[in-house]
């Protein structure tokens, strides 16, 4: 009976060990064909030079090891994550924000990855798809912002379906395809799969009951209706993803909700935005902060009261890599109101 | 247009009894479009995003006026009287203040297209809030109102400095202000098309067409008294302004100080509008509309006049108010879409049944 269970045993260690060996051999072959919001792209080998617009899109490709290629960025929102400081200043930064087509296109990319549509996309601000191919330039897009989601009204856009962390897994797994590192693509995966799965595991164990959560972007003036992330966004797959109820209801990604609305749903927990952005003074999450303590409706709401404000990196509330991190620390404190009851 | 011009009243001598009764008239009138603000603003305190029963409406009032001392929940409390009561108050004086704007600078410059808008300052304003927002002038420490205020003041100057060598005249300030608008215009449009994102240019754009939604006490306690010297100073100056709708010539032949009252009104009209559009926004409509309709109502004496408009704006705009935040359910239209939009049918109206009463 013993010896039985240790064959099993090592017959499980052993088909581990050729499952994982396989995986590390597992090349990409080329010719490649990519479906990409719509379009098939076509490698013929690893692309040597990429330019990258868009720092979730940047981080990926620095998370897959493969800084050397990326021959300029640009659409950032805030400091590269700790552990690319290095990395990131050997890489030129074409611009914080958008750079020209002709900045883009002097890198002699291989290929352009992007973040989102509004950058290059049919009616992009830095070039449309078609300029770039006109120009044997392939755009790689990332799924968290053409999937189930309409581009076509501007801003934001809106989201039919809700988003999901796997779009990101998808855009790892394309990238890792694209430049032969598959296996790193799926380490990177299972390690924010992993993540998640710990987060939500301490959720469930803290015991919570019906908690609910309001997330705040910024407001265009500080006392005036804020943006607050919509039920489909990356916030709303935060909150449904460790069973917290988000109080807004809209398909837009930052519908304007009036605070009247937003004081009478009363939530648990209030989450305020942390960005590097400053175009309106609540960008800054201690202004945000300062009026909740002072505003006279908003410092009666319960979260206000019992001290459930959580700040929160802007871009873990937006499709990105970092979407982990909000998750951990929406999950943080749920489990401190968890205690607190 | 349906003002009577003054010249033609010596043609049709008042008897006394009709001229009492007239007086009546514009007194009820403006009575009842006092006792009209009171209850929609009372009305505005009741309405909202979300629904909050009358009594505890009224209960909260209670509380602040005569300290009654009901046990309201801390947050509809708030809400009543922190938001929604401010709203109405600077609501009223915005309308009465753009309206009493119109009323002056239609006399001022004899031209019943005028406009508060006509001295540049809505596109100073919109300039001087696409500046902060998004070329992010004053680094995020300016607020857009602040910014709104100051290109304003910028834009009005511009067209003041273009006025005076164009001949100082009626013509030549319209003239001016319609130069200064444009280029105002096409540099806020140059901003928005070379730096703004969909998102930033949604945001402002939202606001400039008017948006009360960040309105607290502070601006109440700024906008209130701005509206009510405002038209207190108009008042003081509401026998030079009769004496403007026969003409300068005739004016300063009345003894009417001509210049003194050109810089004095259009500086009192510049400065309500500019602080006005710097809380709310460029609410269009009222000041254009609202001075014809009072003029309808109480006649072209300025004495009457100009109490009236700055009465039937505030309620007309309070009143709009209310309308853009429930028209559509959860979400708030810009009130200058529904001035527009109720506006120009009133006015329609109001401008048949003038034709069909002469």
């Amino acid at each position: 009976m013993i010896n039985h269970d240790k064959r099993v045993l090592a017959v499980g260690v052993f088909a581990a060990g050729l499952i994982s060996s396989v995986s590390f051999a597992s090349a990409t072959e080329y010719p490649l064909s990519i479906e990409n919001c719509g379009t098939v792209l076509q490698f013929d080998a690893a692309p040597d030079r990429v330019v990258s617009l868009g720092q979730s899109t940047t981080e990926i490709l620095y998370s897959l090891g493969l800084a050397d290629k990326v021959k300029g960025t640009g659409v950032w929102f805030g400091p590269v994550m700790d552990e690319f400081k290095d990395v990131n200043a050997s890489v030129p930064r074409l611009a914080d924000n958008d750079p020209g087509f002709e900045t883009v296109v002097a890198q002699k990319p291989q290929l352009v990855a992007t973040q989102y549509q509004w950058h290059v996309g049919p009616k992009g601000t830095v070039g449309t798809t078609e300029q770039f191919n006109e120009l044997s330039i392939p755009v790689y897009t990332a799924p968290a912002d053409c999937v189930g989601k309409d581009n076509a009204g501007g801003g934001d856009g809106v989201r039919h379906e809700g988003f999901t962390m796997d779009l990101i897994y998808r855009e790892i797994s394309d990238l890792a395809q694209i430049f032969d590192a598959e296996d790193r693509g799926d380490a990177l995966i299972a390690s924010l799969k992993e993540r998640q799965e710990s987060s939500l595991a301490r959720v469930t164990a803290s015991g919570h009951d019906n908690v609910s959560a309001v997330f705040w972007f910024s407001s265009p003036e500080i006392n005036s209706d804020p943006y607050v992330a919509g039920k489909n966004g990356a916030a709303g797959y935060i909150a449904g993803k460790l069973g917290v109820r988000n109080i807004i209801d809209s398909n837009e990604e930052w519908p304007t909700v009036g605070w009247e609305t937003i004081a009478r749903a009363n939530p648990d927990i209030i989450v305020i935005g942390k960005m590097g952005r400053r175009r309106f003074p609540a960008d800054d999450w201690q202004v945000k902060m300062d009026f909740l303590k002072t505003d006279p409706v908003a410092s009666q709401m319960k979260a206000v009261r019992n001290g459930n404000i959580v700040v929160m990196d802007a871009q873990s509330m937006d499709p990105t890599i970092r979407l982990i991190n909000g998750i951990e620390t929406l999950a943080e404190a749920v489990e401190r109101l968890s205690a607190s009851n | 247009m349906f003002e009577t011009s003054p010249v033609q009243q010596p043609v049709q001598p008042p008897r006394q009894s009709l001229a009492g009764r007239a007086y009546l008239v514009r007194a009820g009138v403006s009575l009842g479009a006092l006792i009209l603000l009171v209850g929609v603003i009372a009305m505005a305190a009741a309405k909202g995003e979300t629904h909050i029963p009358l009594g505890t409406v009224l209960q909260t009032i209670a509380n602040h006026l005569w300290q009654a001392g009901y046990d309201v929940d801390p947050i509809d409390a708030g809400i009543i009287w922190n938001y929604r009561i401010s709203r109405a108050m600077v609501a009223a004086a915005c309308g009465a203040s753009l309206a009493l704007s119109g009323a002056v600078l239609q006399a001022l410059l004899r031209n019943s297209l005028a406009d508060p808008y006509l001295l540049g300052i809505s596109a100073g304003a919109s300039t001087g809030a696409v500046s902060v927002a998004i070329l992010g002038f004053g680094a995020g420490m300016v607020s857009l109102s602040l910014g709104a205020f100051v290109g304003a003041l910028v834009a009005f100057g511009f067209v003041a400095l273009l006025a005076i060598p164009a001949g100082r005249g009626a013509g030549a300030i319209i003239l001016a202000g319609v130069a200064g608008s444009q280029l105002f215009n096409a540099l806020t449009s140059f901003i928005v098309t070379k730096a703004a994102t969909a998102d930033e240019a949604r945001g402002v754009m939202f606001w400039l067409l008017g948006n009360l939604s960040g309105v607290r006490w502070p601006d109440v306690y700024l906008a209130l008294p701005v509206a009510v010297i405002g038209l207190l100073g108009c008042l003081w100056y509401s026998r030079a302004l009769d004496a403007f709708t026969f003409g300068v010539e005739s004016a300063a032949s009345l003894g009417v100080p001509v210049r003194r009252v050109y810089v004095v009104l259009i500086a009192i009209a510049a400065s309500m509008t500019a602080v006005m559009v710097s809380i709310v926004g460029a609410i269009g409509f009222v000041g254009l509309v609202i001075p014809h309709a009072a003029r309808f109502f109480v006649g072209t004496r300025h004495g009457f006049l100009l109490p009236a408009s700055a009465l039937i704006g505030a309620v007309f705009l309070v009143a709009a108010d209310i309308v853009s935040r429930i028209i559509l359910d959860g979400q708030v239209l810009p009130i200058g879409v529904i001035t527009a939009l109720i506006g120009a049918p009133a006015f329609a109206i109001i401008l048949c049944h003038g034709r069909v009463l002469r």
